[in-house]
């Protein structure tokens, strides 16, 4: 399942995943935003695989934010404009 | 380190060699800049040029999302990923100008990513408007004129350093990109076309100059903010970016990174 995301104003954001007993599985966000550490877009697809396939958007986001270190910045996104991504992938 | 440090604190170095390929070129960014990182090199400026063209995805694209493979083929264009975010850019050689700042954290101290674009781009947009283009920075990341946008801009926080590069279209075959970037509508749809064609107005439309004329007239803007030597690259740095080249940026593992 596939689904993109524009921020206005921002970047684009895309989801590719799967749904496993009802669950979130192999979740792979990519786009054109910049994230520091680099390595903190594994940090976030793993947090988001086995989330409940009908978490709300706050429950996404909050998984999100939850799994990026303090020091992590996120340029021309949001934890928020993933999981509005994750539910149009899942819609 | 809590001292923002100015241009002119430096003695920056220019890096502009012969045509080399482009994996060499994603190498050279992150060796450099690690240089710059660890205090073995001045700040630097890099000016590009290509050997074949290129596709260079952002760090965090997805390959097949954003490029065709059989267009890619076709149109013998090699495919690499850069170590910074951002969006995917076509180059064919001598149809853009692109360069690379390897700068100290230090230079940006302070300021929010934003700030530290539109600063960094600064001088390059001084250049424009010498060059009698009405260019400015618009965020996130783009260089935008009156009749389009003329380039884009991105960043890589390394150990210390920054990397800021930009790709300006100098000229394009937009027809060719569009068969080799895949350019989806949702990515468009803030941008108030639906054309990617578009959206990008090339320097040489604009100012009827060549292309190594620009590039002299932005080298000059650069040498009124700070002092600029040109330099050649060590044997040793060559050689670790070299293999960089060969082992990091060639591999398709690093490349389908993220598939």
């Amino acid at each position: 399942m596939h689904g993109e995301y524009k921020v206005p104003g921002g970047k684009l954001v895309v989801v590719d995943l799967e749904v496993e007993s009802g669950k979130l599985a192999d979740v792979r966000l990519s786009g054109d935003f910049f994230l520091e550490p680099p390595e903190a877009l594994d940090l976030i697809n793993r947090a988001l695989c086995g989330l409940p396939a009908d978490a709300g958007e706050a429950q996404l986001a909050a998984a999100v934010q939850a799994a990026l270190p303090r020091e992590a910045e996120l340029f021309g996104f949001s934890p928020q404009a993933v999981a509005v991504t994750v539910k149009r992938a899942l819609a | 380190m809590s001292v923002r440090t100015y241009w002119n604190d430096y003695d920056w170095q220019l890096i502009h060699a012969g045509p080399q390929p482009p994996a060499l070129h994603m190498a050279l960014d992150a060796v450099i800049t690690d240089e710059v990182g660890a205090g073995l090199r001045p700040p630097t400026l890099r000016i590009w040029e290509w050997s074949e063209p290129a596709v260079i995805i952002g760090r965090f694209q997805s390959l097949k999302n954003e490029v065709d493979p059989e267009g890619a083929r076709r149109h013998g264009v090699t495919v690499v990923r850069r170590v910074s975010g951002g969006g995917a850019m076509f180059v064919e050689p001598g149809n853009t100008i692109t360069y690379s700042l390897s700068v100290p954290q230090a230079l940006v101290q302070g300021l929010s990513f934003q700030q530290s674009y539109e600063f960094l781009d600064g001088w390059v947009i001084r250049a424009l408007h010498d060059l009698g283009i009405k260019a400015w920075y618009q965020p996130l990341n783009d260089i935008a004129s009156e009749s389009g946008k003329i380039g884009g801009a991105a960043q890589a926080r390394r150990a210390g350093a920054v990397l800021h590069h930009v790709t300006m279209s100098y000229d394009i075959d937009a027809e060719k990109m569009v068969q080799v970037l895949r350019i989806g509508r949702e990515k468009l749809s803030d941008k108030g076309t639906t054309s990617a064609k578009k959206r990008v107005d090339p320097l040489r439309s604009q100012t009827g100059l060549a292309r190594d004329t620009i590039i002299e007239r932005m080298l000059q803007t650069f040498q009124s903010l700070a002092p600029l030597a040109p330099a050649q690259l060590g044997e040793a740095t060559l050689e670790q970016a070299r293999r960089q080249a060969q082992e990091k940026f060639s591999s398709p593992e690093w490349t389908a990174l993220v598939p």
